[in-house]
């Protein structure tokens, strides 16, 4: 096993990512009439907690029978929206959508649950809550391998696509149209918050209006661009290929 | 500045860029898909460095192992070392995961490439003296099915060859991009002809030798490869020379293969990740990450990558530097 305290940072890292997640569906304001709940972020929310709860022991937080089923429906979802992708624009849905690298981490999430209770056999209590038992062996361990793998290709594929976002210069100072027109490809995506934002054709090139909002606004602004989730993708994808690999 | 103006620069320069190179955005940049599965096996690497096996004595123990063997002023630094990280494992170790971590997160991140290629070179020539033993090339234990010449050194290889830069206008091959095909053949023709040694040098061709390094990989592994494995050490038990001369032959062949024309060029490069990949599942156990506790995916992915780096290119402008491109705004690479 490796030190807690480095599956401790691990932990704090992904407790980061679903902070981050949490104020992105705060900003999204999904008690507002038409507002569009950015699903990426509720899964990003999900996984944070769930994957801080395997790496510290410390931690609790739900039963595993309610994070099978909570993966499950991110899977079911994830797998619905690649579909659809797929039938738009083919094979490419898999390399340049965002959905499929989602897909990919619900399945290892669920894979993760319920590989580790076929290993236990009943005679664990589960990965999170009870100490020492955050880092179980997996069941199947060649899908281990090969959901790490895929984990690390998106990774690599993300921090490419990364420098486009330019989240600390663009997001600060680009209108939001354009960021809705980022996030279509980073990830907030149709379902995302910024389409909610997106102004009405006409406006656009009211420029000094929009720009000086968006400067008042640069915090929510970095928060709210396609990097932002970019980046905390990145981390879980480390993060859960890190998981997977010390629990073979 | 307003979002016309925004706009209108933008468009003044994807005109420009439209003018200025119309096949060469169309065409798909190998070199950066290379580049980023270089990066992938970083980030692999970084991750399989942070596993628990690192952190106890034994991982010390498996670096001071590398010593045995290799003339003393070889193995003096190594055993320091080792004994450095014994003493210091949990510090050192975690250092060691995150360098190789932050290696494949600057090759796949564009602004950083050139400094983290460059710094994935230093790092692997270290990595081969001090936690390789320079793969057991001097002390004679090197085999092309236990990793010769050290899998590490073809990382530095690999990010020689990727390295963002064109000294050749009409590369035939993305490794000759960088340093040209006369130096890239050379390259090549050096790596599979010193793994053809290897292949029937006395520790590999010795009765026993080839079937004892397979069967020697199986602890631990899935039943499925262990059945493959011993499959395989069955196989070969008793023709062990034979086997090394087979596998010799076909490596010269693919070190030769570079220098026919691209018909056969390309032949000889599917031979190459055939035989790449028989001996990374078949007698390096995927690195023996299955079986935990592996520090890598060690050669055999490895040299898979090095001959993609070496298929012939389609005649075609060469692509504007990726890592100088904005992913947004000129589309995705290959």
């Amino acid at each position: 096993m490796p030190p807690a305290w480095l599956t401790d940072i691990f932990a704090a890292l992904m407790l980061v990512v679903a902070a981050v997640s949490a104020a992105r569906l705060a900003a999204a304001r999904p008690w507002q009439p038409g507002a569009v709940i950015p699903d990426t972020d509720i899964a990003h929310l999900l996984m944070g907690i769930a994957m801080a709860g395997m790496l510290a022991s410390s931690l609790t937080t739900l039963p595993n029978a309610a994070w099978e089923v909570i993966f499950a429906l991110l899977t079911v979802w994830f797998a619905y929206r690649v579909a659809r992708d797929a039938r738009a624009s083919g094979i490419r849905a898999l390399a340049s959508g965002h959905c499929a690298p989602h897909l990919v981490h619900s399945a290892a999430m669920l894979y993760m649950f319920l590989a580790v209770k076929t290993a236990a056999s009943g005679s664990m209590a589960g990965m999170s809550g009870s100490a020492g038992s955050a880092m179980q062996a997996l069941a199947y361990p060649t899908l281990a391998f090969i959901f790490a793998l895929i984990l690390i290709g998106y990774t690599a594929w993300d921090l490419d696509q990364l420098p486009g976002f330019r989240p600390g210069l663009a997001a600060m100072v680009a209108p939001s149209h354009q960021l809705a027109v980022a996030a279509s490809v980073a990830g907030t995506g149709d379902a995302g918050i910024s389409t909610t934002r997106t102004p009405p054709a006409s406006s656009a090139g009211t420029g000094p209006e929009v720009a000086d909002g968006a400067s008042g606004h640069s915090g929510a602004a970095v928060l709210l661009s396609p990097g932002t989730t970019v980046g905390c993708r990145i981390a879980m994808g480390v993060t859960m290929a890190l998981m997977l690999f010390l629990m073979i | 500045m307003t979002d016309v103006a925004v706009a209108g620069n933008r468009t003044a320069w994807r005109e420009r860029l439209r003018v200025g190179a119309p096949a060469a955005r169309r065409a798909p940049d190998v070199r950066r898909a290379l580049q980023l599965a270089l990066a992938a096996t970083w980030l692999l690497d970084g991750v399989l460095q942070y596993q628990g096996a690192m952190y106890v004595k034994g991982f010390s123990d498996m670096l001071g192992g590398t010593a045995a063997g290799n003339p003393g002023w070889i193995a003096t630094p190594i055993t320091w070392n080792a004994n450095l990280v014994q003493h210091n494992l949990g510090l050192l170790n975690t250092t060691f995961a995150t360098i190789q971590l932050l290696l494949g997160i600057g090759i796949a991140f564009r602004p950083t490439i050139r400094p983290a290629l460059a710094a994935s070179v230093a790092w692997s020539l270290g990595v081969w003296w001090f936690g390789e033993g320079l793969g057991g090339v001097i002390s004679g234990s090197a085999s092309p099915l236990n990793g010769a010449p050290g899998a590490v050194i073809i990382y530095a290889l690999i990010a020689v060859l990727l390295w963002p830069s064109d000294r050749s206008a009409s590369a035939p091959f993305v490794a000759a991009r960088a340093v040209g095909p006369r130096v890239a053949r050379a390259l090549w023709a050096a790596l599979w002809l010193s793994l053809a040694y290897f292949a029937l040098t006395p520790a590999s061709r010795a009765p026993g030798a080839v079937s004892g390094m397979i069967s020697g990989m199986t602890d631990g592994e899935p039943r499925w490869l262990h059945s493959l494995m011993n499959g395989a050490a069955s196989l070969v038990a008793g023709e062990d020379l034979v086997t090394s001369i087979v596998l010799a032959v076909a490596l010269v062949v693919i070190a030769a293969g570079v220098y026919l024309p691209a018909p056969l060029a390309k032949s000889t490069l599917v031979l190459a990740i055939v035989v790449a990949a028989v001996i990374w599942v078949f007698a390096e156990a995927f690195g023996g990450i299955l079986a935990g506790g592996a520090t890598d995916p060690n050669s055999g992915l490895l040299l898979a990558l090095l001959a993609l780096c070496y298929w012939p290119l389609r005649a075609a402008p060469l692509a504007p530097d990726p890592a100088n491109m904005d992913p947004v705004t000129e589309g995705t690479v290959a």
